[in-house]
């Protein structure tokens, strides 16, 4: 089989593109993409707060998204050990050794406390990349527009005040 | 803490047969889908999101725009035809700032967001698996503090969409806001990190 070892931009948008069409569609699941309500859905599992008012207020939405990470997690270990090759346990980035430093005990620390902010974040927002991006903004919401606006920016001043000889 | 694996999948599966969302397969069929094009086109590294909080590499943003480019423009004529809904969520003013001010944070840090990050665990990334850890830590404090937090969260000024404020206009309106966001996704530009991919 000769597969490409890189899907480029183009088709990589083209196939998600597509993607949310299918979701969307009657005969998909007609509901959006979206994957941060699963995290804190598994969280308030694995911390007994089922009863609480959140817990029910987003169960539906975290079991369908807990199924679709599953399939997410299937879909990638299987890209990554057939088709792309990169299937590989590893703990420091490359461009993190390049631009903060090479320490593994820092990338676990600083891992922590970004899946920390990313989720706690996301479910203040009520939705991340997927739920206010692709999702939001691909339906003309407001919602997603303000959050993908602030994102970028934010994203980018981090990104010059965190790392370093960029 | 008293976590029954079994509850925890007998009662996930029902709860998504429940809704009219799509059958199990079907769900599990989108995850594959996504998690195949993300890991293929290698967007779901470090290298390629903190590369973008960087400003060393573009393949991040020139793929989410060109997906939102295309998707709305068919998605708003779907909508009409009957063939799909709108799921629009609404403008929490505060949660929106706040969230998104800390989601950045996080992601700048972390290298990857809640979809990417599960398809760089599969792949091997140890460091996004303890981010994961951090991730579900905080989805559970934040359903603890839910009653507090909603406070900040609002003022709610409701599920507004550009299309539904534009009217019978939105139809022409739909092409140029594809349009630009595609613009966009080529005037990016083309730099990217591929030596730095983390195969080593």
């Amino acid at each position: 089989m000769s597969l490409p070892r890189r899907l480029g931009w183009i088709p990589g948008g083209i196939l998600i593109a597509l993607l949310i069409w299918f979701t969307f569609s009657v005969w998909g699941a007609d509901r959006p993409i979206g994957a941060s309500t699963a995290i804190s859905y598994m969280g308030g599992w694995l911390f007994g707060l089922q009863e609480s008012e959140y817990f029910q207020k987003i169960k539906g939405s975290g079991a369908w998204e807990v199924l679709f990470l599953i399939g997410v997690l299937i879909g990638g270990s299987f890209t990554s050990l057939f088709i792309t090759k990169t299937f590989k346990f590893r703990v420091l980035p490359p461009l993190w050794r390049k631009h903060k430093n090479e320490s593994v005990a820092s990338r676990l620390i600083w891992s922590f406390i970004g899946g920390f902010l990313v989720v706690f974040g996301a479910r203040l927002a009520g939705g991340c990349t997927s739920g206010h991006f692709l999702s939001g903004a691909s339906q003309t919401a407001v919602s997603g527009l303000i959050f993908g606006g602030v994102v970028i920016v934010v994203l980018i001043v981090t990104g010059r005040l965190f790392y370093k000889n960029l | 803490m008293d976590f029954d694996i079994v509850r925890f999948i007998s009662t996930t599966l029902e709860l998504v047969e429940k809704q009219n969302h799509g059958s199990i397969g079907v769900i599990l069929l989108i995850g594959i889908i996504f998690g195949v094009v993300i890991q293929w086109s290698r967007v779901d590294t470090f290298d390629k999101i903190a590369g973008f909080a960087m400003l060393h590499g573009f393949k991040v943003p020139k793929m989410l725009f060109l997906a939102i480019g295309i998707a709305s423009v068919g998605l708003y004529f779907m909508i009409k035809m009957g063939w799909a809904h709108y799921h629009v969520k609404p403008i929490m003013v505060g949660g929106l700032v706040i969230g998104g001010t800390l989601f950045a944070i996080g992601m700048a840090i972390l290298g990857l967001c809640p979809g990417t990050g599960p398809v760089a665990v599969s792949e091997g990334n140890i460091d996004v698996a303890v981010g994961l850890v951090g991730g579900i830590v905080a989805g559970a404090l934040f359903t603890y503090l839910y009653p507090e937090l909603k406070g900040i969260m609002g003022p709610d000024l409701g599920k507004v969409t550009l299309t539904g404020l534009l009217g019978e206009s939105a139809d022409w309106f739909i092409f140029l806001y594809g349009a630009a966001l595609i613009a966009v996704a080529f005037l990016l530009p083309n730099r990217e990190i591929e030596e730095e991919v983390g195969e080593v």
